[in-house]
């Protein structure tokens, strides 16, 4: 399979493509990128400079582009529009701020490939549907940007795996299709890891919320999900169940890979965000457009 | 009698509140101290269910009397209903009111006979002092609020307010400065206030052997020690995020030193909670994978007793560790059981002599009998023989002199900041 893609979409003679592997293999995830650490740096402080933190931001055209894009998305659930992004960082608050710019400089991490631009592709339509979401649910305390966040960190430890395994794009074909054992203890049988341990990982090395580092943790993990007695948030169990009830409508209205995340998990997700089976059909129409949307 | 009870001949409630408020009142003139206690007897229901609301009457009634000989004047007595019991103690402070309220415990506790049985009371007590500026209600509350915590003990127990547990952020029951803490280390979370520090080991001939990586938070520019915050992390179970944090950030400073071009082995400290955990390998190799770097380049150090966990779980995770490549160091040897039977199954390659053998060199010579055999022991057993805490030359000579294979300390280097650590190595480098 993998000779197949060589041929066509990678015409390079093979010692190049060797060297490229090579290369993307050592591509190395920042502890947490430097603008996270800014705004961290200013938010300690007890009076912090908004203006600073303004410049910073508009030094990187694509990031301030991005911020003002994600803040005044309608699945983000600020009520107000921006123009500037001083008046991005005051509505939002340092902290939703620093999730917000999280998500736009998690791409840019990694390199950009047919595969990763369709696997980011897919976390963006997610965390749309999932910010969407949370508006209409109104659950206590479940936040459209926190939704919205992990929509797109969910799965962010996939493309680490992507770039250290060359055969993970095989793994996780197996993964998607198996309707019996959870996702990461397929991956397991494989790896000394799975990509929702390493998404965690990555998250908590950025400083996000414990609760969405919980929920990037224990998504496909059933049992904790179901436990009572386990010490997973209610918010991080809500978030799980938010990102997935999106995933599957996205699947069901854009004939995206099906995966079996939903036979294996609908029924506990629907439960946490107190839907009933029958509520899917509307949720599928009034979510087409959001899976739909371009950018 | 309006504001007396009956029963007693004490204050009821009402009279409590009026008498509180008046004492209030006077000591924000003379600044004196002034103490409640609230006595609640334990298990008293089952009195009252046993021999009825006349035997228990006979019981409150009995203790009553024994309260009022105790007290003797030194303090307002009040019954606030059933079996509970105020006393209003001016010019008392925390101290004596603990111990007043240990006297009125053991006196509570004399047996007691209700028609042909004899009980051992016991009562839980809440003990508040007054704060200036505090309404009377506000501080019997904190009283009663106590005397609940104390129950919350299983009873027959003193809780000053403000020592009582109450639940964290994570819902878990924490005593206030633990609670401040544990704000601290949400806030530390959310900010970014952690930050690994690295002390240099040092082999014998002046080359390093490891860097050990230490935890650091600062919350609201104020450095928290780890004294403190990693018995909180422990308790709240923060540490498993915490120890995962360092996991990533130990394994990326390695990096950046290989990178650097002066490899060194990151030593990364694992607490109990992430060793138990069934995920801990599957976190071990994240951190690998994000970081991109050789396992031989991290080490484990892990205190003598988590060797000697027995689990299925904690012994699977220390073989996953050591089949990756990643090698492990009995941290704090000296301190725990120290079993030397069991010494020669731990699958460590290095034994960290605890400080407190180090500290009381070279004066101490049954300490240093004891560093020369225990290095002995491990270099017979082919491990490395590190000694901790090494703070003055002397101490330096003397752990040489019994052939320590390698020294970590102040004397040496203070732990310091990764950027630090580059600077620090490179310049031992030159010639």
């Amino acid at each position: 399979m993998s000779e197949n893609i060589s041929m066509t979409a990678t015409p390079e003679p093979p010692a190049i493509d060797t060297l490229f592997e090579q290369s993307m293999r050592d591509i190395e995830i920042p502890p947490c990128p430097d603008i996270l650490n800014n705004i961290m740096e200013e938010a300690r402080k007890s009076e912090p400079d908004f203006n600073r933190l303004a410049s910073l931001i508009k030094a990187d055209v694509s990031l301030s582009a991005g911020l003002i894009k994600t803040v005044n998305s309608p699945y983000f659930g600020m009520r107000r529009r921006v123009g500037t992004i001083h008046d991005a960082l005051i509505v939002l608050g340092l902290d939703v701020s620093k999730r917000a710019i999280a998500g736009i400089v998690l791409r840019d991490i990694f390199p950009v490939t047919p595969a990763m631009e369709r696997f980011w592709d897919a976390s963006a339509r997610i965390a749309r549907i999932s910010g969407w979401l949370a508006q209409k649910l109104q659950l206590p305390g479940l936040l459209p940007e926190d939704a919205y966040t992990l929509g797109l960190f969910r799965d962010c430890g996939i493309p680490v795996l992507l770039l250290r395994f060359p055969d993970y794009d095989k793994v996780l074909g197996i993964a998607n299709s198996n309707a019996q054992h959870s996702f990461t203890s397929v991956e397991e049988t494989v790896l000394p890891t799975n990509h929702a341990m390493v998404g965690c990982i990555l998250a908590q090395s950025w400083w996000l919320p414990e609760e969405l580092c919980l929920a990037i943790r224990n998504h496909h993990d059933l049992p904790i999900l179901q436990s009572a007695e386990s010490r997973l948030p209610m918010l991080s169990r809500r978030l799980i169940a938010t990102a997935q009830l999106a995933e599957h409508i996205l699947q069901h209205e854009c004939a995206l890979s099906s995966t079996q995340e939903w036979p294996k998990l609908g029924a506990t997700c629907l439960r946490l965000l107190n839907l009933q089976e029958e509520d899917l059909e509307q949720l599928y129409a009034e979510g087409r457009p959001i899976a739909e949307a371009t950018e | 009698m309006k504001g007396i009870d009956s029963l007693t001949g004490f204050l009821d409630r009402s009279g409590c509140l009026r008498t509180a408020t008046q004492l209030v009142r006077d000591l924000a003139a003379s600044g004196q101290p002034l103490a409640v206690l609230w006595f609640n007897l334990d298990r008293f229901k089952q009195v009252n269910e046993s021999f009825g609301h006349i035997g228990g009457d006979s019981v409150i009634a009995d203790i009553a009397i024994r309260f009022r000989a105790r007290t003797s004047g030194r303090a307002e007595l009040s019954r606030m209903g059933g079996d509970e019991f105020v006393c209003l103690v001016p010019e008392c402070d925390r101290i004596q009111a603990q111990q007043l309220a240990r006297e009125l415990m053991n006196t509570v506790e004399e047996p007691l006979t209700v028609g042909d049985l004899v009980l051992h009371p016991t009562a839980s007590v809440g003990i508040a002092i007054y704060e200036t500026g505090e309404d009377p209600l506000e501080l019997l509350e904190r009283a009663d609020r106590a005397m609940f915590a104390s129950k919350g003990k299983g009873g027959n127990s003193i809780v000053i307010s403000g020592d009582e547990p109450v639940p964290g952020r994570l819902g878990i029951l924490l005593a206030r400065e633990e609670l401040s803490i544990e704000n601290s280390l949400h806030t530390a979370f959310e900010t970014g206030g952690f930050h690994l520090h690295y002390q240099p080991i040092l082999r014998a001939d002046g080359s390093i052997e490891a860097v050990e990586a230490l935890m650091r938070c600062t919350v609201n520019n104020q450095t928290i020690s780890p004294g403190k915050f990693i018995p909180v992390a422990e308790k709240t179970g923060l540490i498993t995020r915490l120890g995962e944090w360092s996991l990533l950030q130990g394994a990326l400073q390695a990096r950046t030193l290989r990178d650097a071009g002066c490899p060194t082995k990151v030593a990364i400290n694992i607490s109990r909670a992430q060793l138990v955990s069934p995920k801990f390998s599957n976190a071990l190799h994240a951190a690998l994978l994000c970081a991109n770097i050789q396992p031989d380049l991290i080490e484990l150090e892990l205190t003598e007793s988590l060797f000697m966990d027995i689990s299925e779980t904690v012994q699977k995770n220390l073989k996953s560790a050591i089949k990756a490549g990643i090698s492990l160091a009995i941290d704090d040897f000296g301190t725990g059981y120290s079993c030397l039977a069991n010494l020669k199954d731990i699958p460590a390659r290095k034994l960290k002599l605890d400080r407190t053998f180090v500290t009381v060199l070279p004066d101490d010579s049954r300490a240093l009998a004891v560093v020369q055999a225990v290095t002995q022991l491990g270099r017979n057993l082919g491990m490395t023989v590190v000694a901790e805490g090494c703070e003055t030359q002397k101490q330096n000579d003397a752990l040489l002199n019994v052939g320590v294979d390698a020294i970590q300390g102040y004397l040496h280097a203070y732990p310091m900041p990764g950027e630090d650590l580059i600077a620090w190595i490179q310049e031992r480098k030159q010639p």
